[in-house]
């Protein structure tokens, strides 16, 4: 009898492990042991030929005073903030208003509102590259139609607005999901709020502002973490629509790290050190949305 | 009547919405008909064509050899959800249901880089692929992809598997089933809904993924679709109805996929959001 509960447990420990081997092993040669090798890359000088060569910080001195990566750095920033800001609030929006309508409207429109979201990003990029296009886009042939040609520009390719185009094909893919999770979480309200907001006198915008946004605090803390976590992100779109033109006007991060690797604007000689750099930047930028991520829903939740 | 819990009256609300979605739908609208368009009506046609011709299918299957990037895709992604399906359930059921030392310390590293961009680790990745010969090869793209996706579906299963009662794992080991055996016989029918989840979103991750396969494969022939529809803009300048054609019958796919499954899909969605 007493043999038996710890056998159990030795053949449980034993399937433990076995179980979590796989995954555990490819963790360590695809994810640890990468993260390692750019973190020890950032601070060496190499084209991936021959022996890297350690010159300590010189990579971060280099960036620190590189006026490219000081410009993407304000533009991942910015574009994290912009895309955060408005795919936090607008989803949320459309969230409450989707609750507020006929069922069957709602479930139409949802779905309707979530296509976009399945769309790959090379498929919207260049989707919207061809609505953005200078001579047969869509959106100038439509601004030239209602008499506001003089509106009408090179989207892509000029510096001032090709930032906020690429901002708009961001909005336009991630509303649906924003919107789903809100929209759970609406759902998940207890509806006595707001027959006790309305015994109060409460009016509609009274019991928005005081019953669903502080129900939804949650909820908002997570939409807004994964919004800026993916605002960090940036890559995929920006690649696509610019590969970080007009002049690195939407040079963000990933778009700078990955053009010194395999891209042209190194030249011909691939830049591995100084763009592993930036990978170490970009993690560190992720663990502060993380961490900000855990303060806003431990706020949230108090 | 007044409005029983939101600011704004039904009528507006709904029409807000339609507006939203219409405006939403609209580039993908746009995007199927200029498929349709006749080539010569590009440059100064109307937005939406008058006249439909199917003329620009056959011509964008044949000139992007669109069989042979469809089937990559196709067993890339397939590959990629069977190992990611396998790999996360067995490891999530671990850290769910079973005791082993620094249980939680392992699950805590695991999950610690779910948050890490494809692009941050793309250098090191590249390079492990090369000292491991498999640079090039659809072999090293689907490891990529199982090594990089499978933390989060093992969360995902973790939270599933967490739902069953550890009633069920007892008793079966009572009865003198093995671990394995318990996993596999008695877990892994009831997590259905939970794998059914994990698949969709593997396989619209996976089917949509470019920056990997456009940098570890290159070989034109072994490329999956996202690469090829890439480098079609640059083939296809003005030849819009081409390009278009092959966007779209790229998209076939993952909206068969969200129509078919879509109740799991949104299950999923807001499980992985409200959990993490």
């Amino acid at each position: 009898m007493s043999s038996a509960p710890w056998r159990l447990q030795r053949s449980e420990r034993i399937a433990g492990y076995a179980f979590i081997i796989p995954i555990t092993v490819l963790f360590a040669l695809f994810v640890g042991w990468p993260i390692l090798k750019a973190v020890y890359l950032g601070f060496t000088t190499w084209s991936g030929f021959g022996a890297p060569h350690f010159t300590g910080f010189a990579n971060y001195v280099r960036m620190w005073n590189d006026p490219v990566a000081q410009q993407a750095f304000g533009t991942t920033i910015l574009y994290a903030v912009v895309t955060t800001v408005l795919q936090t609030a607008i989803p949320l929006f459309i969230a409450v208003l989707l609750a507020n309508v006929w069922k069957g409207l709602s479930t139409v429109i949802r779905t309707l509102l979530f296509i976009p979201g399945i769309v790959s990003f090379v498929v919207s990029g260049v989707l919207w590259k061809l609505i953005y296009d200078p001579n047969l886009g869509t959106l100038n042939k439509a601004l030239k139609s209602i008499g506001l040609g003089s509106l009408a520009t090179n989207w892509l390719a000029n510096p001032a607005t090709a930032l906020p185009a690429i901002m708009v094909v961001s909005l336009w893919g991630a509303i649906g999901a924003n919107m789903l999770i809100y929209f759970a979480g609406i759902q998940g309200v207890d509806p006595t709020y707001y027959e006790a907001a309305e015994i109060d006198g409460a009016g509609s915008w009274q019991k928005f502002r005081y019953v669903t946004v502080p129900s939804l605090r949650v909820v908002t803390a997570i939409v807004l973490s994964l919004n800026l976590m993916n605002g960090f992100k940036a890559f995929d779109l920006i690649f696509v629509m610019t590969g970080g033109g007009p002049a690195h006007a939407t040079e963000v991060f990933g778009t700078y790290l990955y053009s010194l690797a395999f891209g042209s604007t190194a030249g011909s000689i691939p830049q591995l050190g100084y763009g592993s750099a930036f990978s170490v930047i970009v993690m560190l930028l992720c663990g502060v949305a993380v961490l900000v991520q855990v303060v806003l829903s431990r706020r949230a939740q108090r | 009547m007044r409005a029983r819990r939101f600011p704004v009256g039904r009528s507006f609300a709904a029409f807000l919405l339609c507006a939203a979605a219409a405006l939403t739908v609209f580039p993908l609208i746009w995007l199927v008909m200029t498929s349709l368009r006749k080539q010569n009506t590009i440059f100064n046609g109307p937005i939406f064509p008058t006249h439909l011709t199917f003329a620009a299918y056959p011509k964008a299957w044949e000139s992007t050899q669109f069989a042979l990037h469809f089937f990559n895709s196709l067993w890339i992604t397939a590959a990629t959800v069977a190992g990611v399906v396998l790999f996360a359930s067995l490891a999530g059921y671990a850290f769910a249901k079973l005791r082993f030392p620094f249980k939680n310390v392992l699950y805590v590293l695991l999950l610690a880089t779910l948050m890490m961009p494809s692009t941050s680790l793309i250098i090191p990745l590249y390079l492990q692929l090369k000292n491991l010969g498999l640079l090039n090869t659809q072999v090293g793209l689907v490891i990529l992809y199982v090594s990089s996706s499978a933390p989060f579906a093992m969360f995902l299963m973790r939270a599933f598997f967490e739902t069953l009662p550890d009633e069920l794992v007892q008793a079966a080991r009572v009865d003198g089933a093995g671990e394995f055996t318990v996993f596999w016989r008695v877990i892994v029918p009831l997590a259905r809904p939970g794998i059914a989840t994990v698949i969709i979103f593997q396989f619209l991750s996976t089917w949509n993924e470019f920056i990997y396969a456009n940098t570890v494969l290159q070989d034109t022939d072994r490329l999956p679709l996202q690469p090829v529809l890439f480098s079609l803009v640059g083939q296809y300048t003005t030849d819009w109805p081409t390009l278009t054609a092959g966007l779209t019958m790229s998209i076939v796919p993952v909206v068969l996929v969200y129509v078919w499954m879509q109740r799991q899909f949104v299950a999923g969605m807001t499980l992985g959001a409200v959990k993490s």
